[in-house]
């Protein structure tokens, strides 16, 4: 991948009570990570203390008196840490421990371990502070209550286990102080206060923009391709083509759509709308922008795949003029690159900022783009990997909503008539999320 | 410019720290950087406020008069203060998108009466954020004295400047959040930050910026890739190789490296993925043992229909282009292709990497490209991007210090 330094292994380990969002920083992290194209994995203590201890630990198990449970427990955390090992020496770029290493003696001993494991490996630790019993209460709600620990348990009983538990840690709780000379972030009260300490380097450099970004508003990302345009019609690629007549009524039924979606002045005003500078994307927002009131931004960063010399043809004539190139691509969808053109993994590169931006926001987002580029984005958030990309089915005239929430995200598909104007949905969310319960790993957390 | 997040507020950066703590130097940074990503920004300072007053004895350098026994000199400064604060509230009024104030900002009671004054006089939205600067490292300060003061200072020495520092230092109040402002403190050059309440898209960009800033004074060096195929043909565009001319000239390039990096493999190398850059940088990296990262970001703009013609071929064609291109050069956009404002932001990541980098910098491009970031780095204005002359053969060497940058070229025969 371009502009990065591979040789370099990076461990990052977060630090922290229970419930402050570090499972949270480091699955967003992880999924960064893999985006950007380097290998990642996060290894969650938690999950080899439930394999090895059971998940029947009540909030007893994490008394920093209990010296059997505290042999127990830091024996699990060394597995952990020698797994992520492991994975750095067999091909992993980055390792992410997620645990929450609240002593120095801990922390002192997990980087002697990994300082004398690598030469010139860069670590990084994470700290999240939270002191809003609010903000507590709710990470408690959304993320333990579901989690195996309790599933023989009523929500109350939980987080009454769960409280207690949190005060067990904080009798041994310390926080990272400079004489231990670590390079960390810390983040107090979800990013209200944010701490850099001795971090340098091109990707830990990356990593704190991110973490500065970082929220868990649940706000929900529109996404849409232009109506139909005259090239969709004639099956050809590329091209700077304007809308059909069928496109231009899903124009139309598209903003009746967002008007009905976005009822109040307020709202409006804080939407976050992005389209492209090719004119079906950019008359497709016009007449959206029109009827809500509101200007899009035009970012190039957002037009369309470029296919170079391919630029105006048909699949047909492609397969023809071209056909060493038309096998490759059909071999290699996801890394073939059009001559004078891109290829997908360029385009994942070029929307980064895009990315940035859209986790950064916490108000609603509305994209009006193309197939190529709606497929890298949808990828992105909606947790799809990397090669699923060229395939992911992003039909015309159709809006997906998705709402990233804590460790999944909820999709809904409208899909417009643009001649009736009649809609139909699909929701896809706790089907999603319980089937990938079921296939969890126990180990480490892809 | 739409690109940009037209923001719908006006944005003050306030500089707050005791002297010889780098703020001049950061605001001219940040200055130049927001400039050249498209926002109208400007510095109002006590130095700026002087020159701006031709009532006073421009002789004396009254940003340097920290004399904290001198009573005419601080009311001196205390109203070159205010001035400032005046001129900015009227740039931002009217055409200003960015101000970044340099004045006396070290009390909380300074800060309030700051603060109150813009809410006062400003009839528009606005958001403040707050730089801090702050050292504790001698060295480091008597290397920015060294650096940034010493030429200007007449009858005074480093030892009276520091001591003056050190009485300023007794009444300085660090920013707090009891204070309900949000900021970010810079701590010995980048080893600590921290950021409370950061919010918006400009401030996070601009907090980005600032985390990579340094001292170190590092040359960078732009080279553009040697000749080719259609330079032969007088085509513009496309993606041909290097002619046999531009490999050998390549090579020569590459001596030349050999001598002025005597040996140093710390280099931050950059090329294109476009093919004669790809060969230029080989050439060049073999002869230095080192390798080039290829980054699409630095490929050529993107001359859409008009790519692999001649210009007499373009002014045949698309004559109306051509008169569109000579009435805007830098708004122009090719049909189908890139503007020099597109070519900004493509390059933008790159600047942060060059920016971050504390070792010398080697970037192998091609000629619109360069002119972008030759610009960041040496320009005021971007209108200015499309007259730089950039030649071929030729190394611009180019050394950021502060307040400016030093350049020079060798042509390579």
């Amino acid at each position: 991948m371009q502009g990065c330094n591979r040789s370099q292994k990076i461990a990052i380990c977060t630090v922290g009570l229970p419930a402050r969002g570090k499972t949270y920083i480091s699955r967003k992290l992880n999924r960064y990570f893999n985006w950007l194209g380097y290998k990642s994995r996060v290894f969650i203590n938690g999950n080899y203390r439930r394999e090895i201890c059971g998940t029947e630990c009540k909030s007893q198990f994490f008394d920093p008196h209990n010296e059997e449970a505290q042999k127990a427990r830091n024996d699990c955390a060394k597995m952990a840490l020698q797994d992520l090992i492991q994975f750095l020496q067999n091909g992993g770029d980055v390792g992410i421990l997620d645990g929450t290493n609240i002593t120095k003696e801990r922390r002192h001993q997990i980087e002697n371990d990994l300082k004398s494991q690598f030469n010139g490996i860069q670590t990084l630790w994470i700290e999240s502070i939270c002191n809003d019993s609010k903000v507590i209460q709710n990470n408690i709600r959304l993320t333990k209550i579901n989690n195996p620990d309790y599933c023989n348990m009523n929500p109350e009983q939980a987080t009454i286990d769960f409280l207690n538990r949190i005060k067990m840690y904080e009798q041994a709780y310390e926080t990272i102080t400079d004489d231990e000379n670590l390079s960390y972030i810390k983040t107090m009260n979800v990013g209200a206060d944010i701490i850099v300490h001795q971090v340098y380097g091109f990707l830990l450099s990356k990593i704190v923009s991110f973490i500065m970004n970082l929220h868990t508003y649940p706000r929900p990302i529109y996404l849409s391709r232009h109506g139909e345009s005259q090239y969709n019609v004639d099956d050809r690629v590329g091209g700077d083509s304007d809308l059909s007549a069928l496109g231009e009524m899903y124009a139309e039924k598209l903003a009746d759509f967002f008007y009905s979606e976005f009822p109040t002045k307020e709202i409006k005003n804080e939407i976050i709308f992005f389209t492209s500078t090719m004119r079906r994307a950019v008359h497709t927002s016009d007449v959206v922008a029109q009827k809500l009131e509101i200007q899009p931004l035009q970012l190039k960063t957002l037009d369309e795949i470029n296919v170079g010399i391919c630029d105006g043809m048909t699949y047909s004539e492609i397969a023809q003029k071209f056909p060493n190139d038309f096998q490759e691509r059909k071999i290699n969808k996801l890394g073939y690159r059009y001559p004078r053109g891109e290829s997908y993994l360029d385009l994942i590169s070029r929307i980064e900022p895009v990315i940035f931006e859209i986790e950064r926001s916490r108000q609603p987002v509305m994209i009006i783009a193309h197939q190529a580029i709606l497929r890298c984005l949808y990828a992105y958030f909606h947790q799809n990997e990397i090669p699923e990309v060229p395939t992911l089915d992003i039909p015309l005239h159709c809006v997906i909503k998705l709402t990233p929430a804590a460790y999944f995200c909820f999709e809904k598909r409208v899909l417009i008539n643009p001649q009736t104007g009649e809609i139909q949905q699909k929701e896809e969310f706790v089907e999603e999320f319980l089937r990938s319960k079921s296939k969890q790993k126990s180990f480490i957390d892809l | 410019m739409q690109q940009y997040k037209k923001t719908q507020y006006k944005l003050i950066l306030v500089l707050v720290g005791l002297p010889a703590r780098g703020k001049t130097h950061i605001s001219y940074k940040l200055n130049r950087y927001l400039n050249w990503i498209g926002y109208k920004s400007e510095i109002f300072s006590i130095k700026g406020a002087q020159q701006k007053d031709a009532q006073l004895d421009q002789n004396i350098d009254y940003e340097l008069e920290i004399d904290p026994t001198n009573q005419q000199f601080i009311e001196v400064r205390q109203q070159l203060s205010f001035q400032a604060a005046q001129q900015l509230v009227t740039f931002l009024q009217n055409e200003g998108d960015i101000a970044l104030y340099n004045g006396l900002t070290s009390t909380k009671s300074d800060r309030q009466k700051l603060k109150s004054l813009f809410k006062e006089k400003l009839n528009l939205e606005f958001q403040v954020f707050w730089i801090e600067s702050i050292c504790d490292d001698p060295q480091v300060i008597l290397n920015n004295i060294n650096e940034s003061k010493l030429s200007r200072f007449k009858e005074k020495t480093i030892d009276q400047f520091t001591n003056q520092i050190k009485v300023l230092a007794q009444d300085y109040q660090t920013l707090e959040n009891t204070e309900n402002i949000s900021y970010i403190k810079l701590i010995n050059i980048g080893k600590q930050v921290k950021v409370h309440m950061l919010e918006g898209y400009l401030c996070s960009k601009i907090v980005s910026f600032l985390l990579n800033l340094h001292a170190n004074n590092r040359q960078i060096y732009l080279v553009r890739s040697c000749e080719s195929e259609y330079h032969l043909l007088d085509k513009i565009g496309g993606d041909p190789e290097l002619s046999a001319m531009g490999k050998q000239h390549s090579q020569q390039i590459g001596n030349y490296f050999i001598e002025e990096l005597k040996g140093n493999k710390n280099i931050t190398f950059f090329t294109s993925q476009m093919k004669r850059g790809i060969q230029t940088a080989e050439i060049v990296g073999d002869k230095l043992g080192i390798k080039a990262l290829k980054t699409k970001n630095l490929d050529e703009i993107d001359y859409g229909i008009c790519d692999g013609l001649t210009l007499k071929e373009i002014a045949a064609k698309y004559p109306k282009q051509i008169k569109e291109r000579k009435a805007n050069p830098l708004e122009f956009k090719y049909p189908r292709g890139e503007s020099f404002l597109d070519v900004i932001h493509r390059v933008e990541p790159i600047i942060y990497e060059i920016e971050r980098s504390r070792d010398p910098v080697l970037v192998v491009a091609h000629v619109a490209v360069l002119k972008c970031l030759y610009a960041y780095y040496h320009c005021n204005q971007i209108s200015e991007i499309p007259n730089i002359d950039i030649p071929i053969n030729c190394v611009i060497k180019l050394v950021p210090i502060p307040y400016h940058c030093l350049e020079s070229r060798v042509i390579i025969k």
